[in-house]
C-alpha cells in the first residue's frame, strides 16, 4: 500500500514539474542558427530580422498559384539587379497584408489604392514606389449572372437594378472590387443593406468573384476591369457565362508600396535603384517581358502618394480609412 | 403442476454453448422449461448461471446447440426474436430499472415491445394506462400513490416490487431471476421469494438463480450448474447431501 | 388536466424542435445558384489532388498547424496550471490565510476567457507582427484562462480531509498541498489536458483560415480560388491527423485510467506513474524541435511592434452603431446553432440506432464537422445560401454537432447500459430501448455540456463573421479592415460583456441540471469530475 502512496507522489511531483518545465521548453531558443538560409524555408511563417532578405509580398487579389508564379518571377528579376537576395511571402488577407508592412515583416508590396493608403497612413515615410501604366486610370466591371434579368445600363443611376440582388464585391479591403463601387453604388442610392439578404457578399479575390457570379451564387458582382479583360482573353469566361452591365469611371490604383528605410539597411540608393528596376521592366528581355504580360501592364511607371488623394477621400466617405 | 405431458415447453435449450476467454462459460447445457414449473439453478460462483439465464433472455446468443421458444426456433430476425423477447421477463440483480423516470412510466416500459412510436413517446409526457400500473402495484402490495415518483426516490425494497411489477406489466410468460435474493435481508428475501413463486403459476414458469441451497425444497426442479455444464436436474425430494456437496466442491464456495 | 410534462428522456431532443422553423425558412434564403459548385466540391472528395507539389505543401502545412497546436497547448496547460493554483481559494486559504486575491485573480481572467482566440490572433499580429508566435500565443492565452478556471474548480471541489490531516500534522503548507491534492487531481487534468489538444488543433486550423499560416491558409487559399481538388487534399490530411490525435489521446486515457467527459465515474492514475513521467519527458524536446523548425525565436519575437498612428477616436459613430440589432443576430445566432447541434446528435443517433453502418456514416459525419472550421462551412453555404443569421448559425451548428456527436457517442461506448440492456432483452426496438434506457440517464450531464457549448458557440460566433449580417462577429471583420481602433474597442468589450453574461447564465443552467444528477455511479470522484464538462 506504501507503494502505491509513493508511486502516486512521484506521478503528481512529475506531472506538476512537467506542467511547470512546458512554458519554458517551448520559449526556450536551442538553435544558434535559429534564422538559417530563408530561402529553405519558403513558404514559411516569415522570420523578423533577417534583414539581408528583401522580403516582398502582395495583396491576395488573384488565385495563389498565378500570384505564386509572377513573384516568384519577379523574385528572380530583383535579385538579379540588385545582388539581394528576394523571398517572396505569400498573405491570405489584405488586411494582414498591411499589418505585416507596418510592423516591418515586409519591405515592399503590392498594394491596391485603398490598402496602399492604409499602409503609409500607418507606416509615416513609406511611399509608393511604381505602378502599373493602366493603374493610373483604372476601371472596375459590374458584372452580372444572364440569368438574374440584368442588363447593361448607361449611367451610374442604372444601378439602382441592384436592389435586391444577390451581389457580392471581391474583398473588404479591395480598392477595384468594393471601395469605388461602393462609392458609386452610393451616389446611385444604394445602400448595401439593399443587396438581397441584408448584405454583400464578399468572395475574397477577383477569380473567386468571377466564378461565384458565373455560376450563380450571387446574382451580381464587381470585378478588376484588368482581371475580366484577362480571363475574358484567356477565354477562362466567356460573355455568355457572365455579362458585363457598367464600366465605372477611371481612379488611382495598385501600386508599389516601399519601407521608409530601406537605404539604411540596403545601402544608399537602394530605393532608387528598386524604383529603376521597375521602371525599366522591358518587353524586349524574355522574363521581364513574362512579368509585364503576367500584370498585364505594357510598362510601369513611377508613383506618387499624392494621385492616392481622391482614394483616401473616399475611403474616409466609407468609413475604410478613419 | 408436474403434468409433464402434451403441454408446449415455454423453454428448451438444446446443447447450448458459449465460449468464454480462458474456458467455456457454457457446455452442452440442455433444459425444458413448462408452463407451471419452478426452477432454481444452484451453482458456485463463475459456475455460468447468469450465461445461462443471459442465453435464455437472449442477450447472448449460443456459439452452438439452439434455443426454442414455445416450440419455435429462436428468432433469426431481430424482428421476430424481439417478438419472443417480449413474452421473456429478467429480474435482473441491479434491478435496472430506469431511475429518472416516474414508477408509471418505468411499468409502462414493459409494454415497449409491443407499443408503436406514438404511445412510447405518449408515455413520456403524460401518466398512460394508469389502471393496468395500479393493479399491476396493487397485486405486488404497493401503494398507487407511488405511481408518480420518480424511482429514485424508492426505497430497495419497494424498487425490487416495480421491477416485478415492470414484468406483469410486460405479461412475461416466463420469468428469469438472476440471484434476487442476493442483496436483500432475509425478511425482504422471504417476501420477493414468495411474491414470485405464487406469481410463476402456469401458464407462467419460473426459472431463478441462487446462491442458497436451503431455499431449494420450495422449488419443483433444482438444477446444478458447475464449469459451464449441468450436474444434476432433479425435484428438490431427489436432491441428496452429496450432490449438493459435488457441486460446490473444491473451494468455489457458495 | 394535468399539463403534459416531458421526461428526461425527451429533454435532450428537445432543442431539435428548432429544426422546424429552421425548415420553413431555409427555402427562403436559399437561391440553389451555386449546386453546380457543391456538386464540383463533392465530387472533388473523391479524387484529390495527389500532385507531389500540392501534396508536399499541404503536409508542411499541417505539420505547421500540429506544431502551433502543440506548443500552444503546452504552454497553456503550464500557464493554466500555475493560474489556476494561484486562483484556487483553498490554496490561498492553506498558505495565506485569505481568500480575496483568489477570487480576484479568478475575476480578472474571465477576460482572456472571454475573448476568442481568433481576436487574440489578430490582435497579437498588431503588436508582434506576422510570426509564428502570433498564433501559438493566441491558442496559449486564452486556453490557459480555461485551464486555469477548471484547475481552481477542481481544487476547491477536492475534499479537504487529507490536508487537514496533513496540516494538523504539522506539515507545511506546500507541501501538504501537493500530497493531499496533487493525486486527485491530476487525472483529471491529465483528460481534461487531452481534450484540449484536440481544441487546439481545431484552433490552430481556424487561425490559419485568417491568415496566421499552417494548413488552414492553404484550404483558405485553394477555396477561394475555387481549386476544390487542391482543398480536398488538405482536409482529408487533416481529416486523417485528427482521427489519429483523437484515437491516440481516447487510448492514453483508457491507458491511464482517466476520466470521460461524461461518465463521471472514479478515475485514478495508479500504477503507469512512470510511463506517464517518461511521456511527458518525451514531450519537452519534440516541442523544442518544434519551435525551432517553425521558427520561434524569443530573442527576435519580443519585438514589440508600435502602435499605427491612431485616429481621433470617434465615439458618437461608434456609439451610432446598430447596436441592438448586431447583439440580437449574434444571439439569436448563437441559440440556433446551440439547439441546433444540442438536438440534432441525439437525433440522428437515435435515427441511426439500428444499424450498424449508419454509425459509421455517423461518425464520418461527425468528423468532417469537428474538422471543417466554421468560416470555411459558411463560406461553403454560400454557395446555395443567401449570407446571414441563418446561414452562419448552420455553419456554427454543424461544427458543434460534430462536437458534441463524439461526446455522446463516446458516453455511448462507455456509458452504463444497464437500463438499456434491460429493455432490449424484453423485446424493446433498439431506437425505444435508447431513448428510454440511456437517454434517461444521459440528459442532465448532456445538457449541461450542452449549456456549456453554448457559451463556446457564442464565443465562436465571431469567426463566422466573414458570410456577412451575422451580428458583431461581421461588423468586428469591417473595423478590423478599416484598422478602426474605436470602433473595434467597443466591439470587443461588447464581446466580452456578452461571453461573460452568457457564461454566467450557462453556469446557473448547468447548476440547476446538475442539481438533480444522479451520479452515473457512486463515489466521490462524481462531484469532483463534473468540471470537466467545461471541456
Amino acid at each position: 500500500m506504501a507503494l502505491t502512496i509513493r508511486e502516486r507522489w512521484a506521478v503528481a511531483l512529475a506531472g506538476l514539474l512537467l506542467a511547470g518545465l512546458l512554458p519554458t521548453a517551448c520559449s526556450t531558443p536551442t538553435a544558434p542558427n535559429g534564422d538559417a538560409d530563408p530561402a529553405s524555408r519558403s513558404g514559411q511563417p516569415l522570420q523578423p530580422n533577417a534583414k539581408r532578405v528583401l522580403r516582398i509580398s502582395a495583396i491576395p487579389d488573384q488565385n495563389p498559384e498565378k500570384l505564386n508564379r509572377l513573384y516568384g518571377l519577379v523574385a528572380d528579376e530583383l535579385t538579379e539587379q540588385l545582388q539581394v537576395p528576394v523571398q517572396f511571402i505569400p498573405i491570405t488577407d489584405y488586411t494582414a497584408a498591411v499589418t505585416a508592412f507596418r510592423t516591418g515583416d515586409l519591405d515592399l508590396v503590392w498594394f491596391g489604392g485603398l490598402t496602399g493608403v492604409q499602409a503609409w497612413l500607418q507606416k509615416p515615410g513609406a511611399r509608393a514606389l511604381a505602378q502599373r501604366d493602366i493603374d493610373r486610370s483604372f476601371h472596375s466591371v459590374f458584372i452580372a449572372n444572364p440569368r438574374s434579368g440584368l442588363q447593361p445600363i448607361s449611367s451610374v443611376e442604372g444601378l439602382r437594378e441592384l436592389k435586391g440582388k444577390r451581389f457580392t464585391f471581391g474583398s473588404e479591403s479591395s480598392t477595384s472590387g468594393r471601395l469605388m463601387p461602393q462609392f458609386y453604388l452610393n451616389e446611385a442610392g444604394v445602400q448595401l443593406s439593399d443587396f438581397a439578404g441584408g448584405a454583400p457578399g464578399f468572395s475574397g479575390s477577383h477569380d473567386a468573384l468571377i466564378a461565384l457570379v458565373q455560376s450563380g451564387t450571387y446574382e451580381a458582382g464587381v470585378v478588376n476591369e484588368e482581371v475580366w479583360l484577362s480571363r475574358l482573353r484567356e477565354g477562362k469566361v466567356t460573355t455568355d457565362a457572365v455579362i458585363p452591365i457598367w464600366r465605372t469611371p477611371g481612379y488611382a490604383n495598385y501600386t508599389w508600396v516601399v519601407q521608409p528605410d530601406l537605404d539604411q539597411q540596403f545601402g544608399p540608393g537602394f530605393t532608387t535603384k528598386l524604383e529603376q528596376a521597375f521602371v525599366g521592366l522591358d518587353g524586349a528581355n524574355p522574363r521581364q517581358a513574362q512579368i509585364l504580360e503576367l500584370f498585364g501592364a505594357e510598362r510601369f511607371v513611377p508613383a506618387s502618394n499624392d494621385q492616392y488623394q481622391a482614394i483616401e477621400q473616399v475611403g474616409r466617405q466609407i468609413g475604410k480609412i478613419r | 403442476m408436474a403434468d409433464h405431458g402434451l403441454e408446449r415447453a415455454l423453454l428448451e435449450l438444446r446443447a447450448i454453448a458459449v465460449p468464454g476467454r480462458r474456458r467455456p462459460r457454457l457446455q452442452g447445457v440442455s433444459l425444458v422449461l413448462r408452463p407451471g414449473e419452478r426452477v432454481a439453478l444452484l451453482g458456485p460462483s463463475g459456475a455460468g448461471k447468469s450465461t445461462l439465464l443471459a442465453v435464455a433472455n437472449g442477450l447472448i446468443p449460443p456459439s452452438q446447440g439452439s434455443v426454442h421458444w414455445l416450440g419455435e426456433p429462436r428468432g433469426l430476425t431481430p424482428h421476430r426474436l424481439r417478438r419472443q423477447q417480449a413474452r421473456i421477463g429478467t429480474l435482473w440483480q441491479d434491478l435496472r430499472l430506469v431511475e429518472e423516470l416516474t414508477v408509471q412510466q418505468n411499468l409502462n416500459a414493459g409494454r415497449l415491445a409491443v407499443w408503436g412510436w406514438p404511445r412510447a413517446v405518449l408515455n413520456l409526457l403524460l401518466p398512460l394506462d394508469t389502471e393496468a400500473c395500479t393493479a399491476a402495484l396493487q397485486r405486488l402490495d404497493l401503494d398507487p400513490q407511488l405511481l408518480g415518483q420518480p424511482v429514485s426516490a424508492l426505497s430497495g425494497g419497494q424498487r425490487q416490487r416495480v421491477a416485478l411489477a415492470r414484468l406483469l406489466r410486460q405479461e412475461a410468460l416466463l420469468l428469469l431471476a438472476d440471484e434476487p435474493l442476493a442483496s436483500l435481508d432475509p425478511r425482504l428475501a422471504d417476501g420477493l421469494l414468495d411474491l414470485l413463486l405464487a406469481e410463476a403459476a402456469a401458464p407462467r414458469g419460473l426459472l431463478l438463480s441462487l446462491h442458497r441451497p436451503d431455499l431449494a425444497h420450495r422449488f419443483d426442479r433444482v438444477l446444478g450448474l458447475r464449469d459451464g455444464q449441468l450436474l444434476f436436474d432433479l425435484s428438490p425430494q431427489q436432491l441428496e447431501r452429496q450432490q449438493l456437496a459435488a457441486l460446490y466442491a473444491g473451494g468455489a464456495g457458495p | 388536466m394535468r399539463l403534459p410534462r416531458p421526461a428526461a428522456p425527451l429533454w435532450v431532443l428537445l432543442p431539435a424542435l428548432v429544426l422546424l422553423p429552421l425548415l420553413l425558412l431555409l427555402p427562403a434564403i436559399s437561391h440553389g445558384g451555386g449546386w453546380g459548385l457543391v456538386g464540383d466540391f463533392a465530387a472533388a472528395a473523391l479524387r484529390p489532388s495527389l500532385e507531389p507539389l500540392v501534396l508536399g505543401s499541404a503536409l508542411e502545412g499541417l505539420a505547421i498547424t500540429v506544431a502551433m497546436a502543440l506548443l500552444g497547448w503546452a504552454a497553456s496547460l503550464g500557464l493554466g496550471l500555475l493560474l489556476g493554483v494561484a486562483s484556487s481559494q483553498l490554496v490561498w486559504h492553506t498558505c495565506g490565510g485569505v481568500a480575496w486575491p483568489a477570487q480576484l485573480i479568478r475575476r480578472l481572467l474571465a477576460l482572456p476567457r472571454s475573448i476568442h482566440e481568433l481576436i487574440w490572433g489578430l490582435a497579437l499580429l498588431q503588436l508582434l507582427g506576422l510570426q509564428p508566435l502570433v498564433a501559438v500565443l493566441a491558442i496559449a492565452i486564452p486556453f490557459a484562462a480555461l485551464v486555469a478556471r477548471v484547475v481552481s474548480d477542481q481544487l476547491d471541489a477536492l475534499p479537504v480531509a487529507a490536508l487537514e490531516g496533513l496540516r494538523s500534522a504539522g506539515a507545511r503548507p506546500a507541501a501538504a498541498l501537493l500530497t493531499a491534492l496533487g493525486p486527485p487531481l491530476l487525472p483529471q487534468l491529465l483528460s481534461y489536458g487531452g481534450y484540449r489538444l484536440e481544441c487546439a488543433l481545431r484552433s490552430a486550423t481556424l487561425l490559419g483560415v485568417f491568415g496566421l499560416g499552417g494548413l488552414g491558409t492553404e484550404l483558405r487559399l485553394t477555396l477561394q480560388s475555387l481549386a476544390f481538388r487542391e482543398l480536398w487534399t488538405g482536409l482529408w490530411l487533416l481529416l486523417v491527423a485528427m482521427l489519429l490525435l483523437e484515437q491516440l489521446l481516447g487510448g492514453l486515457r483508457r491507458r491511464w485510467a482517466m476520466p470521460e467527459r461524461l461518465n463521471l465515474g472514479r478515475a485514478s492514475v495508479g500504477h503507469r506513474g512512470r510511463e506517464l513521467l517518461l511521456a511527458g519527458l518525451a514531450l519537452i524536446p519534440l516541442l523544442v524541435i518544434l519551435g525551432w523548425w517553425i521558427g520561434i525565436a524569443p530573442a527576435s519575437d519580443w519585438r514589440w511592434q508600435p502602435l499605427p498612428p491612431l485616429a481621433a477616436a470617434d465615439w458618437p459613430a461608434v456609439a451610432a452603431l446598430p447596436w441592438a440589432r448586431l447583439v440580437g443576430n449574434t444571439v439569436l445566432m448563437t441559440l440556433l446553432a446551440a439547439a441546433l447541434a444540442v438536438g440534432l446528435a441525439p437525433l440522428l443517433l437515435l435515427l441511426a440506432q439500428p444499424w450498424g453502418w449508419t454509425r459509421w456514416l455517423l461518425q464520418g459525419l461527425w468528423a468532417l464537422g469537428r474538422l471543417w472550421p466554421p468560416p470555411l462551412t459558411a463560406l461553403l453555404l454560400l454557395f446555395v445560401l443567401q449570407p446571414g443569421v441563418l446561414t452562419g448559425a448552420l455553419a456554427l451548428g454543424f461544427h458543434n454537432l460534430g462536437v458534441l456527436g463524439r461526446l455522446l457517442l463516446e458516453s455511448n461506448d462507455h456509458g452504463q447500459r444497464g437500463a438499456e440492456q434491460a429493455l432490449s432483452c424484453a423485446g424493446t426496438g433498439p431506437r425505444m430501448a435508447l431513448l428510454y434506457g440511456r437517454f434517461s440517464g444521459l440528459a442532465r450531464p448532456y445538457l449541461a455540456y450542452g449549456a456549456y457549448r453554448t457559451d463556446v458557440i457564442l464565443r465562436e460566433s465571431v469567426v463566422v463573421g466573414l458570410v456577412g449580417a451575422t451580428g458583431l462577429g461581421s461588423q468586428l471583420m469591417e473595423a478590423l479592415s478599416a484598422f478602426a481602433t474605436d470602433e473595434l474597442l467597443a466591439l470587443l468589450l461588447a464581446y466580452a460583456l456578452l461571453t461573460l453574461v452568457g457564461e454566467e447564465l450557462s453556469d446557473r443552467l448547468r447548476r440547476q441540471l446538475r442539481g438533480g444528477a444522479r451520479p452515473l455511479s457512486p463515489g466521490p470522484a462524481a462531484a469532483t469530475a463534473l468540471p470537466l464538462l467545461q471541456g
